[in-house]
């Protein structure tokens, strides 16, 4: 496999090759790779927006050899955390890497001009391109498309959220997926760096054609035939929506509740019935969990001579459950098609759709309460399913109109330090929370994971399966350790997070074996924990502290499905975890010598 | 075993490319979406469907009429099969523009236009069957 990393100068406008076996045969790929390329590029206490600041991206060791193996790993110094960024995506990104003939993209510096990175294989260029400034992400991937009969193209663009640097702008890939969550847009914005196209027409030699086709046929009838697997197509994770609601465990009315009464409305199944047009899949998938919605809009009244509207344009926008929980239930939004416009509005403008979800239920409350008022937002008032105010509110944000809305731009943890209302801006670890008040596991999950995602380790996942079971609160802490340790392995191979049921410990060992990799289920536990702790090693040295996590009251009020949630509980999870994890010999106590070097 | 095969529904691409990536191995042993004798093509932007493409074996096929060498013949079950002996040396790839639906891919490492073999197996991955594919006689 290929271990060539292409490193980008943006300042300098020029590009090299580094051949790194070294790091290969150690991590494999993707996060491995990434984890390490950031305790080595990454200057200690570095502004995220300063031109030194590099983005990293690495594609997995399979990435076009086995079924699902599809997501591209981007690290960065995150500016709404102001620690490790770390960004998932699936779309063609990670294959058009491979193909270009690269296992990894470093970007280092930063433009004064909007610029473009433009690679096709061995041919990398640094362009000009102030005529896409401004343009939203879903037109730069039409302006950048190539008309190529073969290979494989991706293109990757901020927002306008993200050249305003909005501190939870995306990086939309493909059109319709993510580069998500912590703020990957704004540190493109910050280099100019509008988009980055790369169209791939090299291949992916196979040692052991015979093995592959073998295992390949295998996990593909298994990927196309588990009912494990099937969720994701049908109705895709708006399934989880109606099951939510029916358990107790749909965040609702900025999580003061646990069920909303109109989830009908806005549900998956509602969706399919009525909006869903198109499912779309990664290359390599078969599976096609994206689902796409027609947004209809009148199509230019002024032609319809006063007439009955009889003609509609329609956009195509994709919808998922965390963007429909963040922009439905927890705002109370019951119009399916309302709920749809503000996805398209996050989607066009690059902004995580959670996150800002999230503020929007913060501003609708602390307006309520009176922390602001219609000085702050500028005459509009926020109130629970007014999808208008809420878009104006978005829009507001994107563009930093006053000092308000400047602070909303940085994040929810943010807003609420300045004007109140900690106790229900509802982040962890700074981050928007997912749509999951399942139980203690939905909560220290996210607090303890590296990326604080849901999807680091899956608390809210086990906190489904054992409802009404005898499980310590011990054994949900040794889930998580293992369960985010072992994601890391998959995320090193490059496979999708719906598809790690289909890649247990002895598929993985399998496969890796046609490949030429001899790795034990033990040795390949021992680097996904190596590459936790990596991560780990950069958040401590960036002053991170584990222990001094706040948890916003509210989480304490709410019904779950098991009962309301104690402080105490979770925090005897969290000395647990601290313990568990300082035996492996991790420090998770920032060193005060080293933070007083880093504050200097 | 060889197959007719015929994309009959290419509205049902979700672009996964499994037929695509399953022709590579076939043919090269590669996973390498230039190296194929089946395509998925992004129409201008992925918001709009996405177009397959497979050989549709002419009876009469203009990739092997253009060709100056007589290098491509066609076949009585139709499509074509490739004479090596006669195809080396070409510089123009006739054969590759000539097909109206660019069925044709070029191998780049030696120059020679893929043939689809009717292996088959751009079907039997195909997780949405756009592709229609039966056993020959």
């Amino acid at each position: 496999m290929s271990s060539r990393i292409l490193y980008v100068n943006l300042s300098e406008r020029s590009s090299r090759v580094v051949d790194r076996p070294d790091l290969f045969s150690k991590y494999l790929g993707g996060s491995g790779i990434a984890s390490k390329l950031l305790l080595e590029e990454v200057r200690p206490g570095i502004d995220p927006f300063s031109p030194e600041a590099p983005i990293i991206f690495a594609a997995g060791y399979m990435t076009g050899v086995f079924p699902c193996m599809v997501k591209a790993i981007a690290m960065f110094k995150s500016p709404l955390t102001k620690n490790l960024g770390e960004s998932h995506s699936g779309g063609h990104f990670a294959s058009a890497l491979r193909f270009a003939g690269y296992s990894a993209l470093v970007i280092h510096g930063a433009s004064e001009h909007p610029i473009i990175i433009k690679i096709i294989d061995d041919e990398v260029k640094v362009k000009m391109a102030d005529s896409l400034w401004g343009l939203s992400p879903l037109d730069v991937e039409k302006a950048l498309r190539e008309c190529s009969y073969d290979g494989m193209q991706s293109v990757i663009s901020c927002g306008k959220a993200g050249e305003n640097l909005v501190c939870y702008s995306n990086v939309i890939v493909d059109r319709f997926h993510h580069f998500g969550r912590l703020g990957l847009g704004a540190i493109f914005g910050s280099k100019k760096l509008k988009a980055i196209s790369i169209l791939g027409r090299k291949g992916i030699p196979l040692e052991n054609p015979l093995a592959v086709k073998e295992i390949y046929e295998k996990l593909h009838h298994k990927v196309v035939t588990s009912d494990e697997m099937s969720k994701y197509h049908n109705l895709g994770t708006s399934a989880n929506m109606l099951e939510l609601n029916e358990l107790g465990a749909l965040p609702t009315h900025n999580f003061k509740e646990s069920r909303f009464k109109d989830a009908e409305r806005i549900s998956g199944e509602t969706m399919a019935e009525s909006l869903l047009r198109r499912k779309i899949s990664c290359p390599g998938c078969p599976i096609a969990c994206i689902h796409l919605a027609g947004l209809k809009t009148s199509f230019a009244p002024e032609h319809e001579r006063g007439k009955k509207e009889i003609f509609y344009e329609e956009v195509l926008v994709p919808y998922n459950y965390e963007a429909m929980y963040a922009l439905g239930n927890n705002l109370l939004i019951k119009d399916k098609r309302d709920l749809i416009l503000l996805i398209y509005r996050c989607e066009s403008l690059g902004l995580d759709a959670m996150m800002m979800g999230t503020v929007l239920a913060w501003v609708t409350e602390a307006f309520e309460e009176g922390r602001i008022t219609l000085d702050e937002t500028l005459g509009i008032k926020p109130a629970w399913g007014d999808a208008e105010a809420y878009i104006k509110i978005i829009d507001n944000t994107v563009e930093m109109k006053n000092k308000f809305y400047a602070k909303l731009a940085q994040g929810v943890v943010a807003a609420s330090e300045k004007y109140g209302g900690r106790e229900y801006a509802m982040a962890l670890g700074n981050n928007g929370m997912a749509g999951y008040i399942t139980g203690y596991g939905a909560i220290l999950g996210p607090l303890v994971g590296a990326r604080h995602s849901h999807l680091s380790n899956s608390g809210y996942s086990i906190d489904q399966k054992i409802i009404n079971q005898p499980i310590s609160i011990e054994q949900i802490v040794d889930f998580l350790i293992d369960q985010e340790d072992w994601l890391y392995v998959l995320y090193s191979l490059g496979v999708c997070y719906f598809a790690r049921r289909i890649y247990s410990k002895e598929v993985v060992c399998e496969a890796l074996k046609t490949l030429g990799i001899d790795k034990t289920q033990d040795e390949l536990m021992k680097m996904g924990k190596e590459i936790f702790h990596n991560l780990y090693k950069f958040k401590v040295r960036e002053g991170f502290e584990l222990s001094e996590q706040n948890i916003p009251k509210r989480i304490f009020e709410v019904q779950t499905p098991h009962g309301k949630l104690e402080f105490e509980k979770i925090k005897s999870m969290m000395d647990y975890y601290i313990k568990k994890r300082e035996k492996e010999g991790l420090h998770l106590k920032p060193e005060a010598k080293a933070l007083k070097e880093l504050l200097k | 075993m060889k197959f007719h095969i015929e994309v009959v529904h290419p509205e049902r691409c979700i672009g996964c490319y499994s037929c695509v990536y399953a022709c590579s191995r076939h043919l090269f042993n590669i996973i390498d979406p230039s190296k194929v004798a089946v395509f998925v093509r992004v129409n201008g932007t992925l918001a709009n469907p996405f177009t397959v493409i497979a050989c549709r074996f002419c009876k009469n096929p203009e990739c092997a009429l253009v060709c100056p060498r007589g290098a491509l013949q066609p076949l009585p079950e139709g499509g074509i099969t490739l004479i090596v002996s006669k195809c080396e040396g070409c510089k123009t790839f006739d054969c590759i523009t000539a097909c109206m639906i660019r069925a044709l891919a070029l191998d780049k490492m030696t120059n020679f236009p893929i043939i689809c073999d009717r292996c088959g197996d751009c079907a039997k991955y195909c997780p949405h069957n756009v592709f229609k594919y039966e056993e020959m006689k």
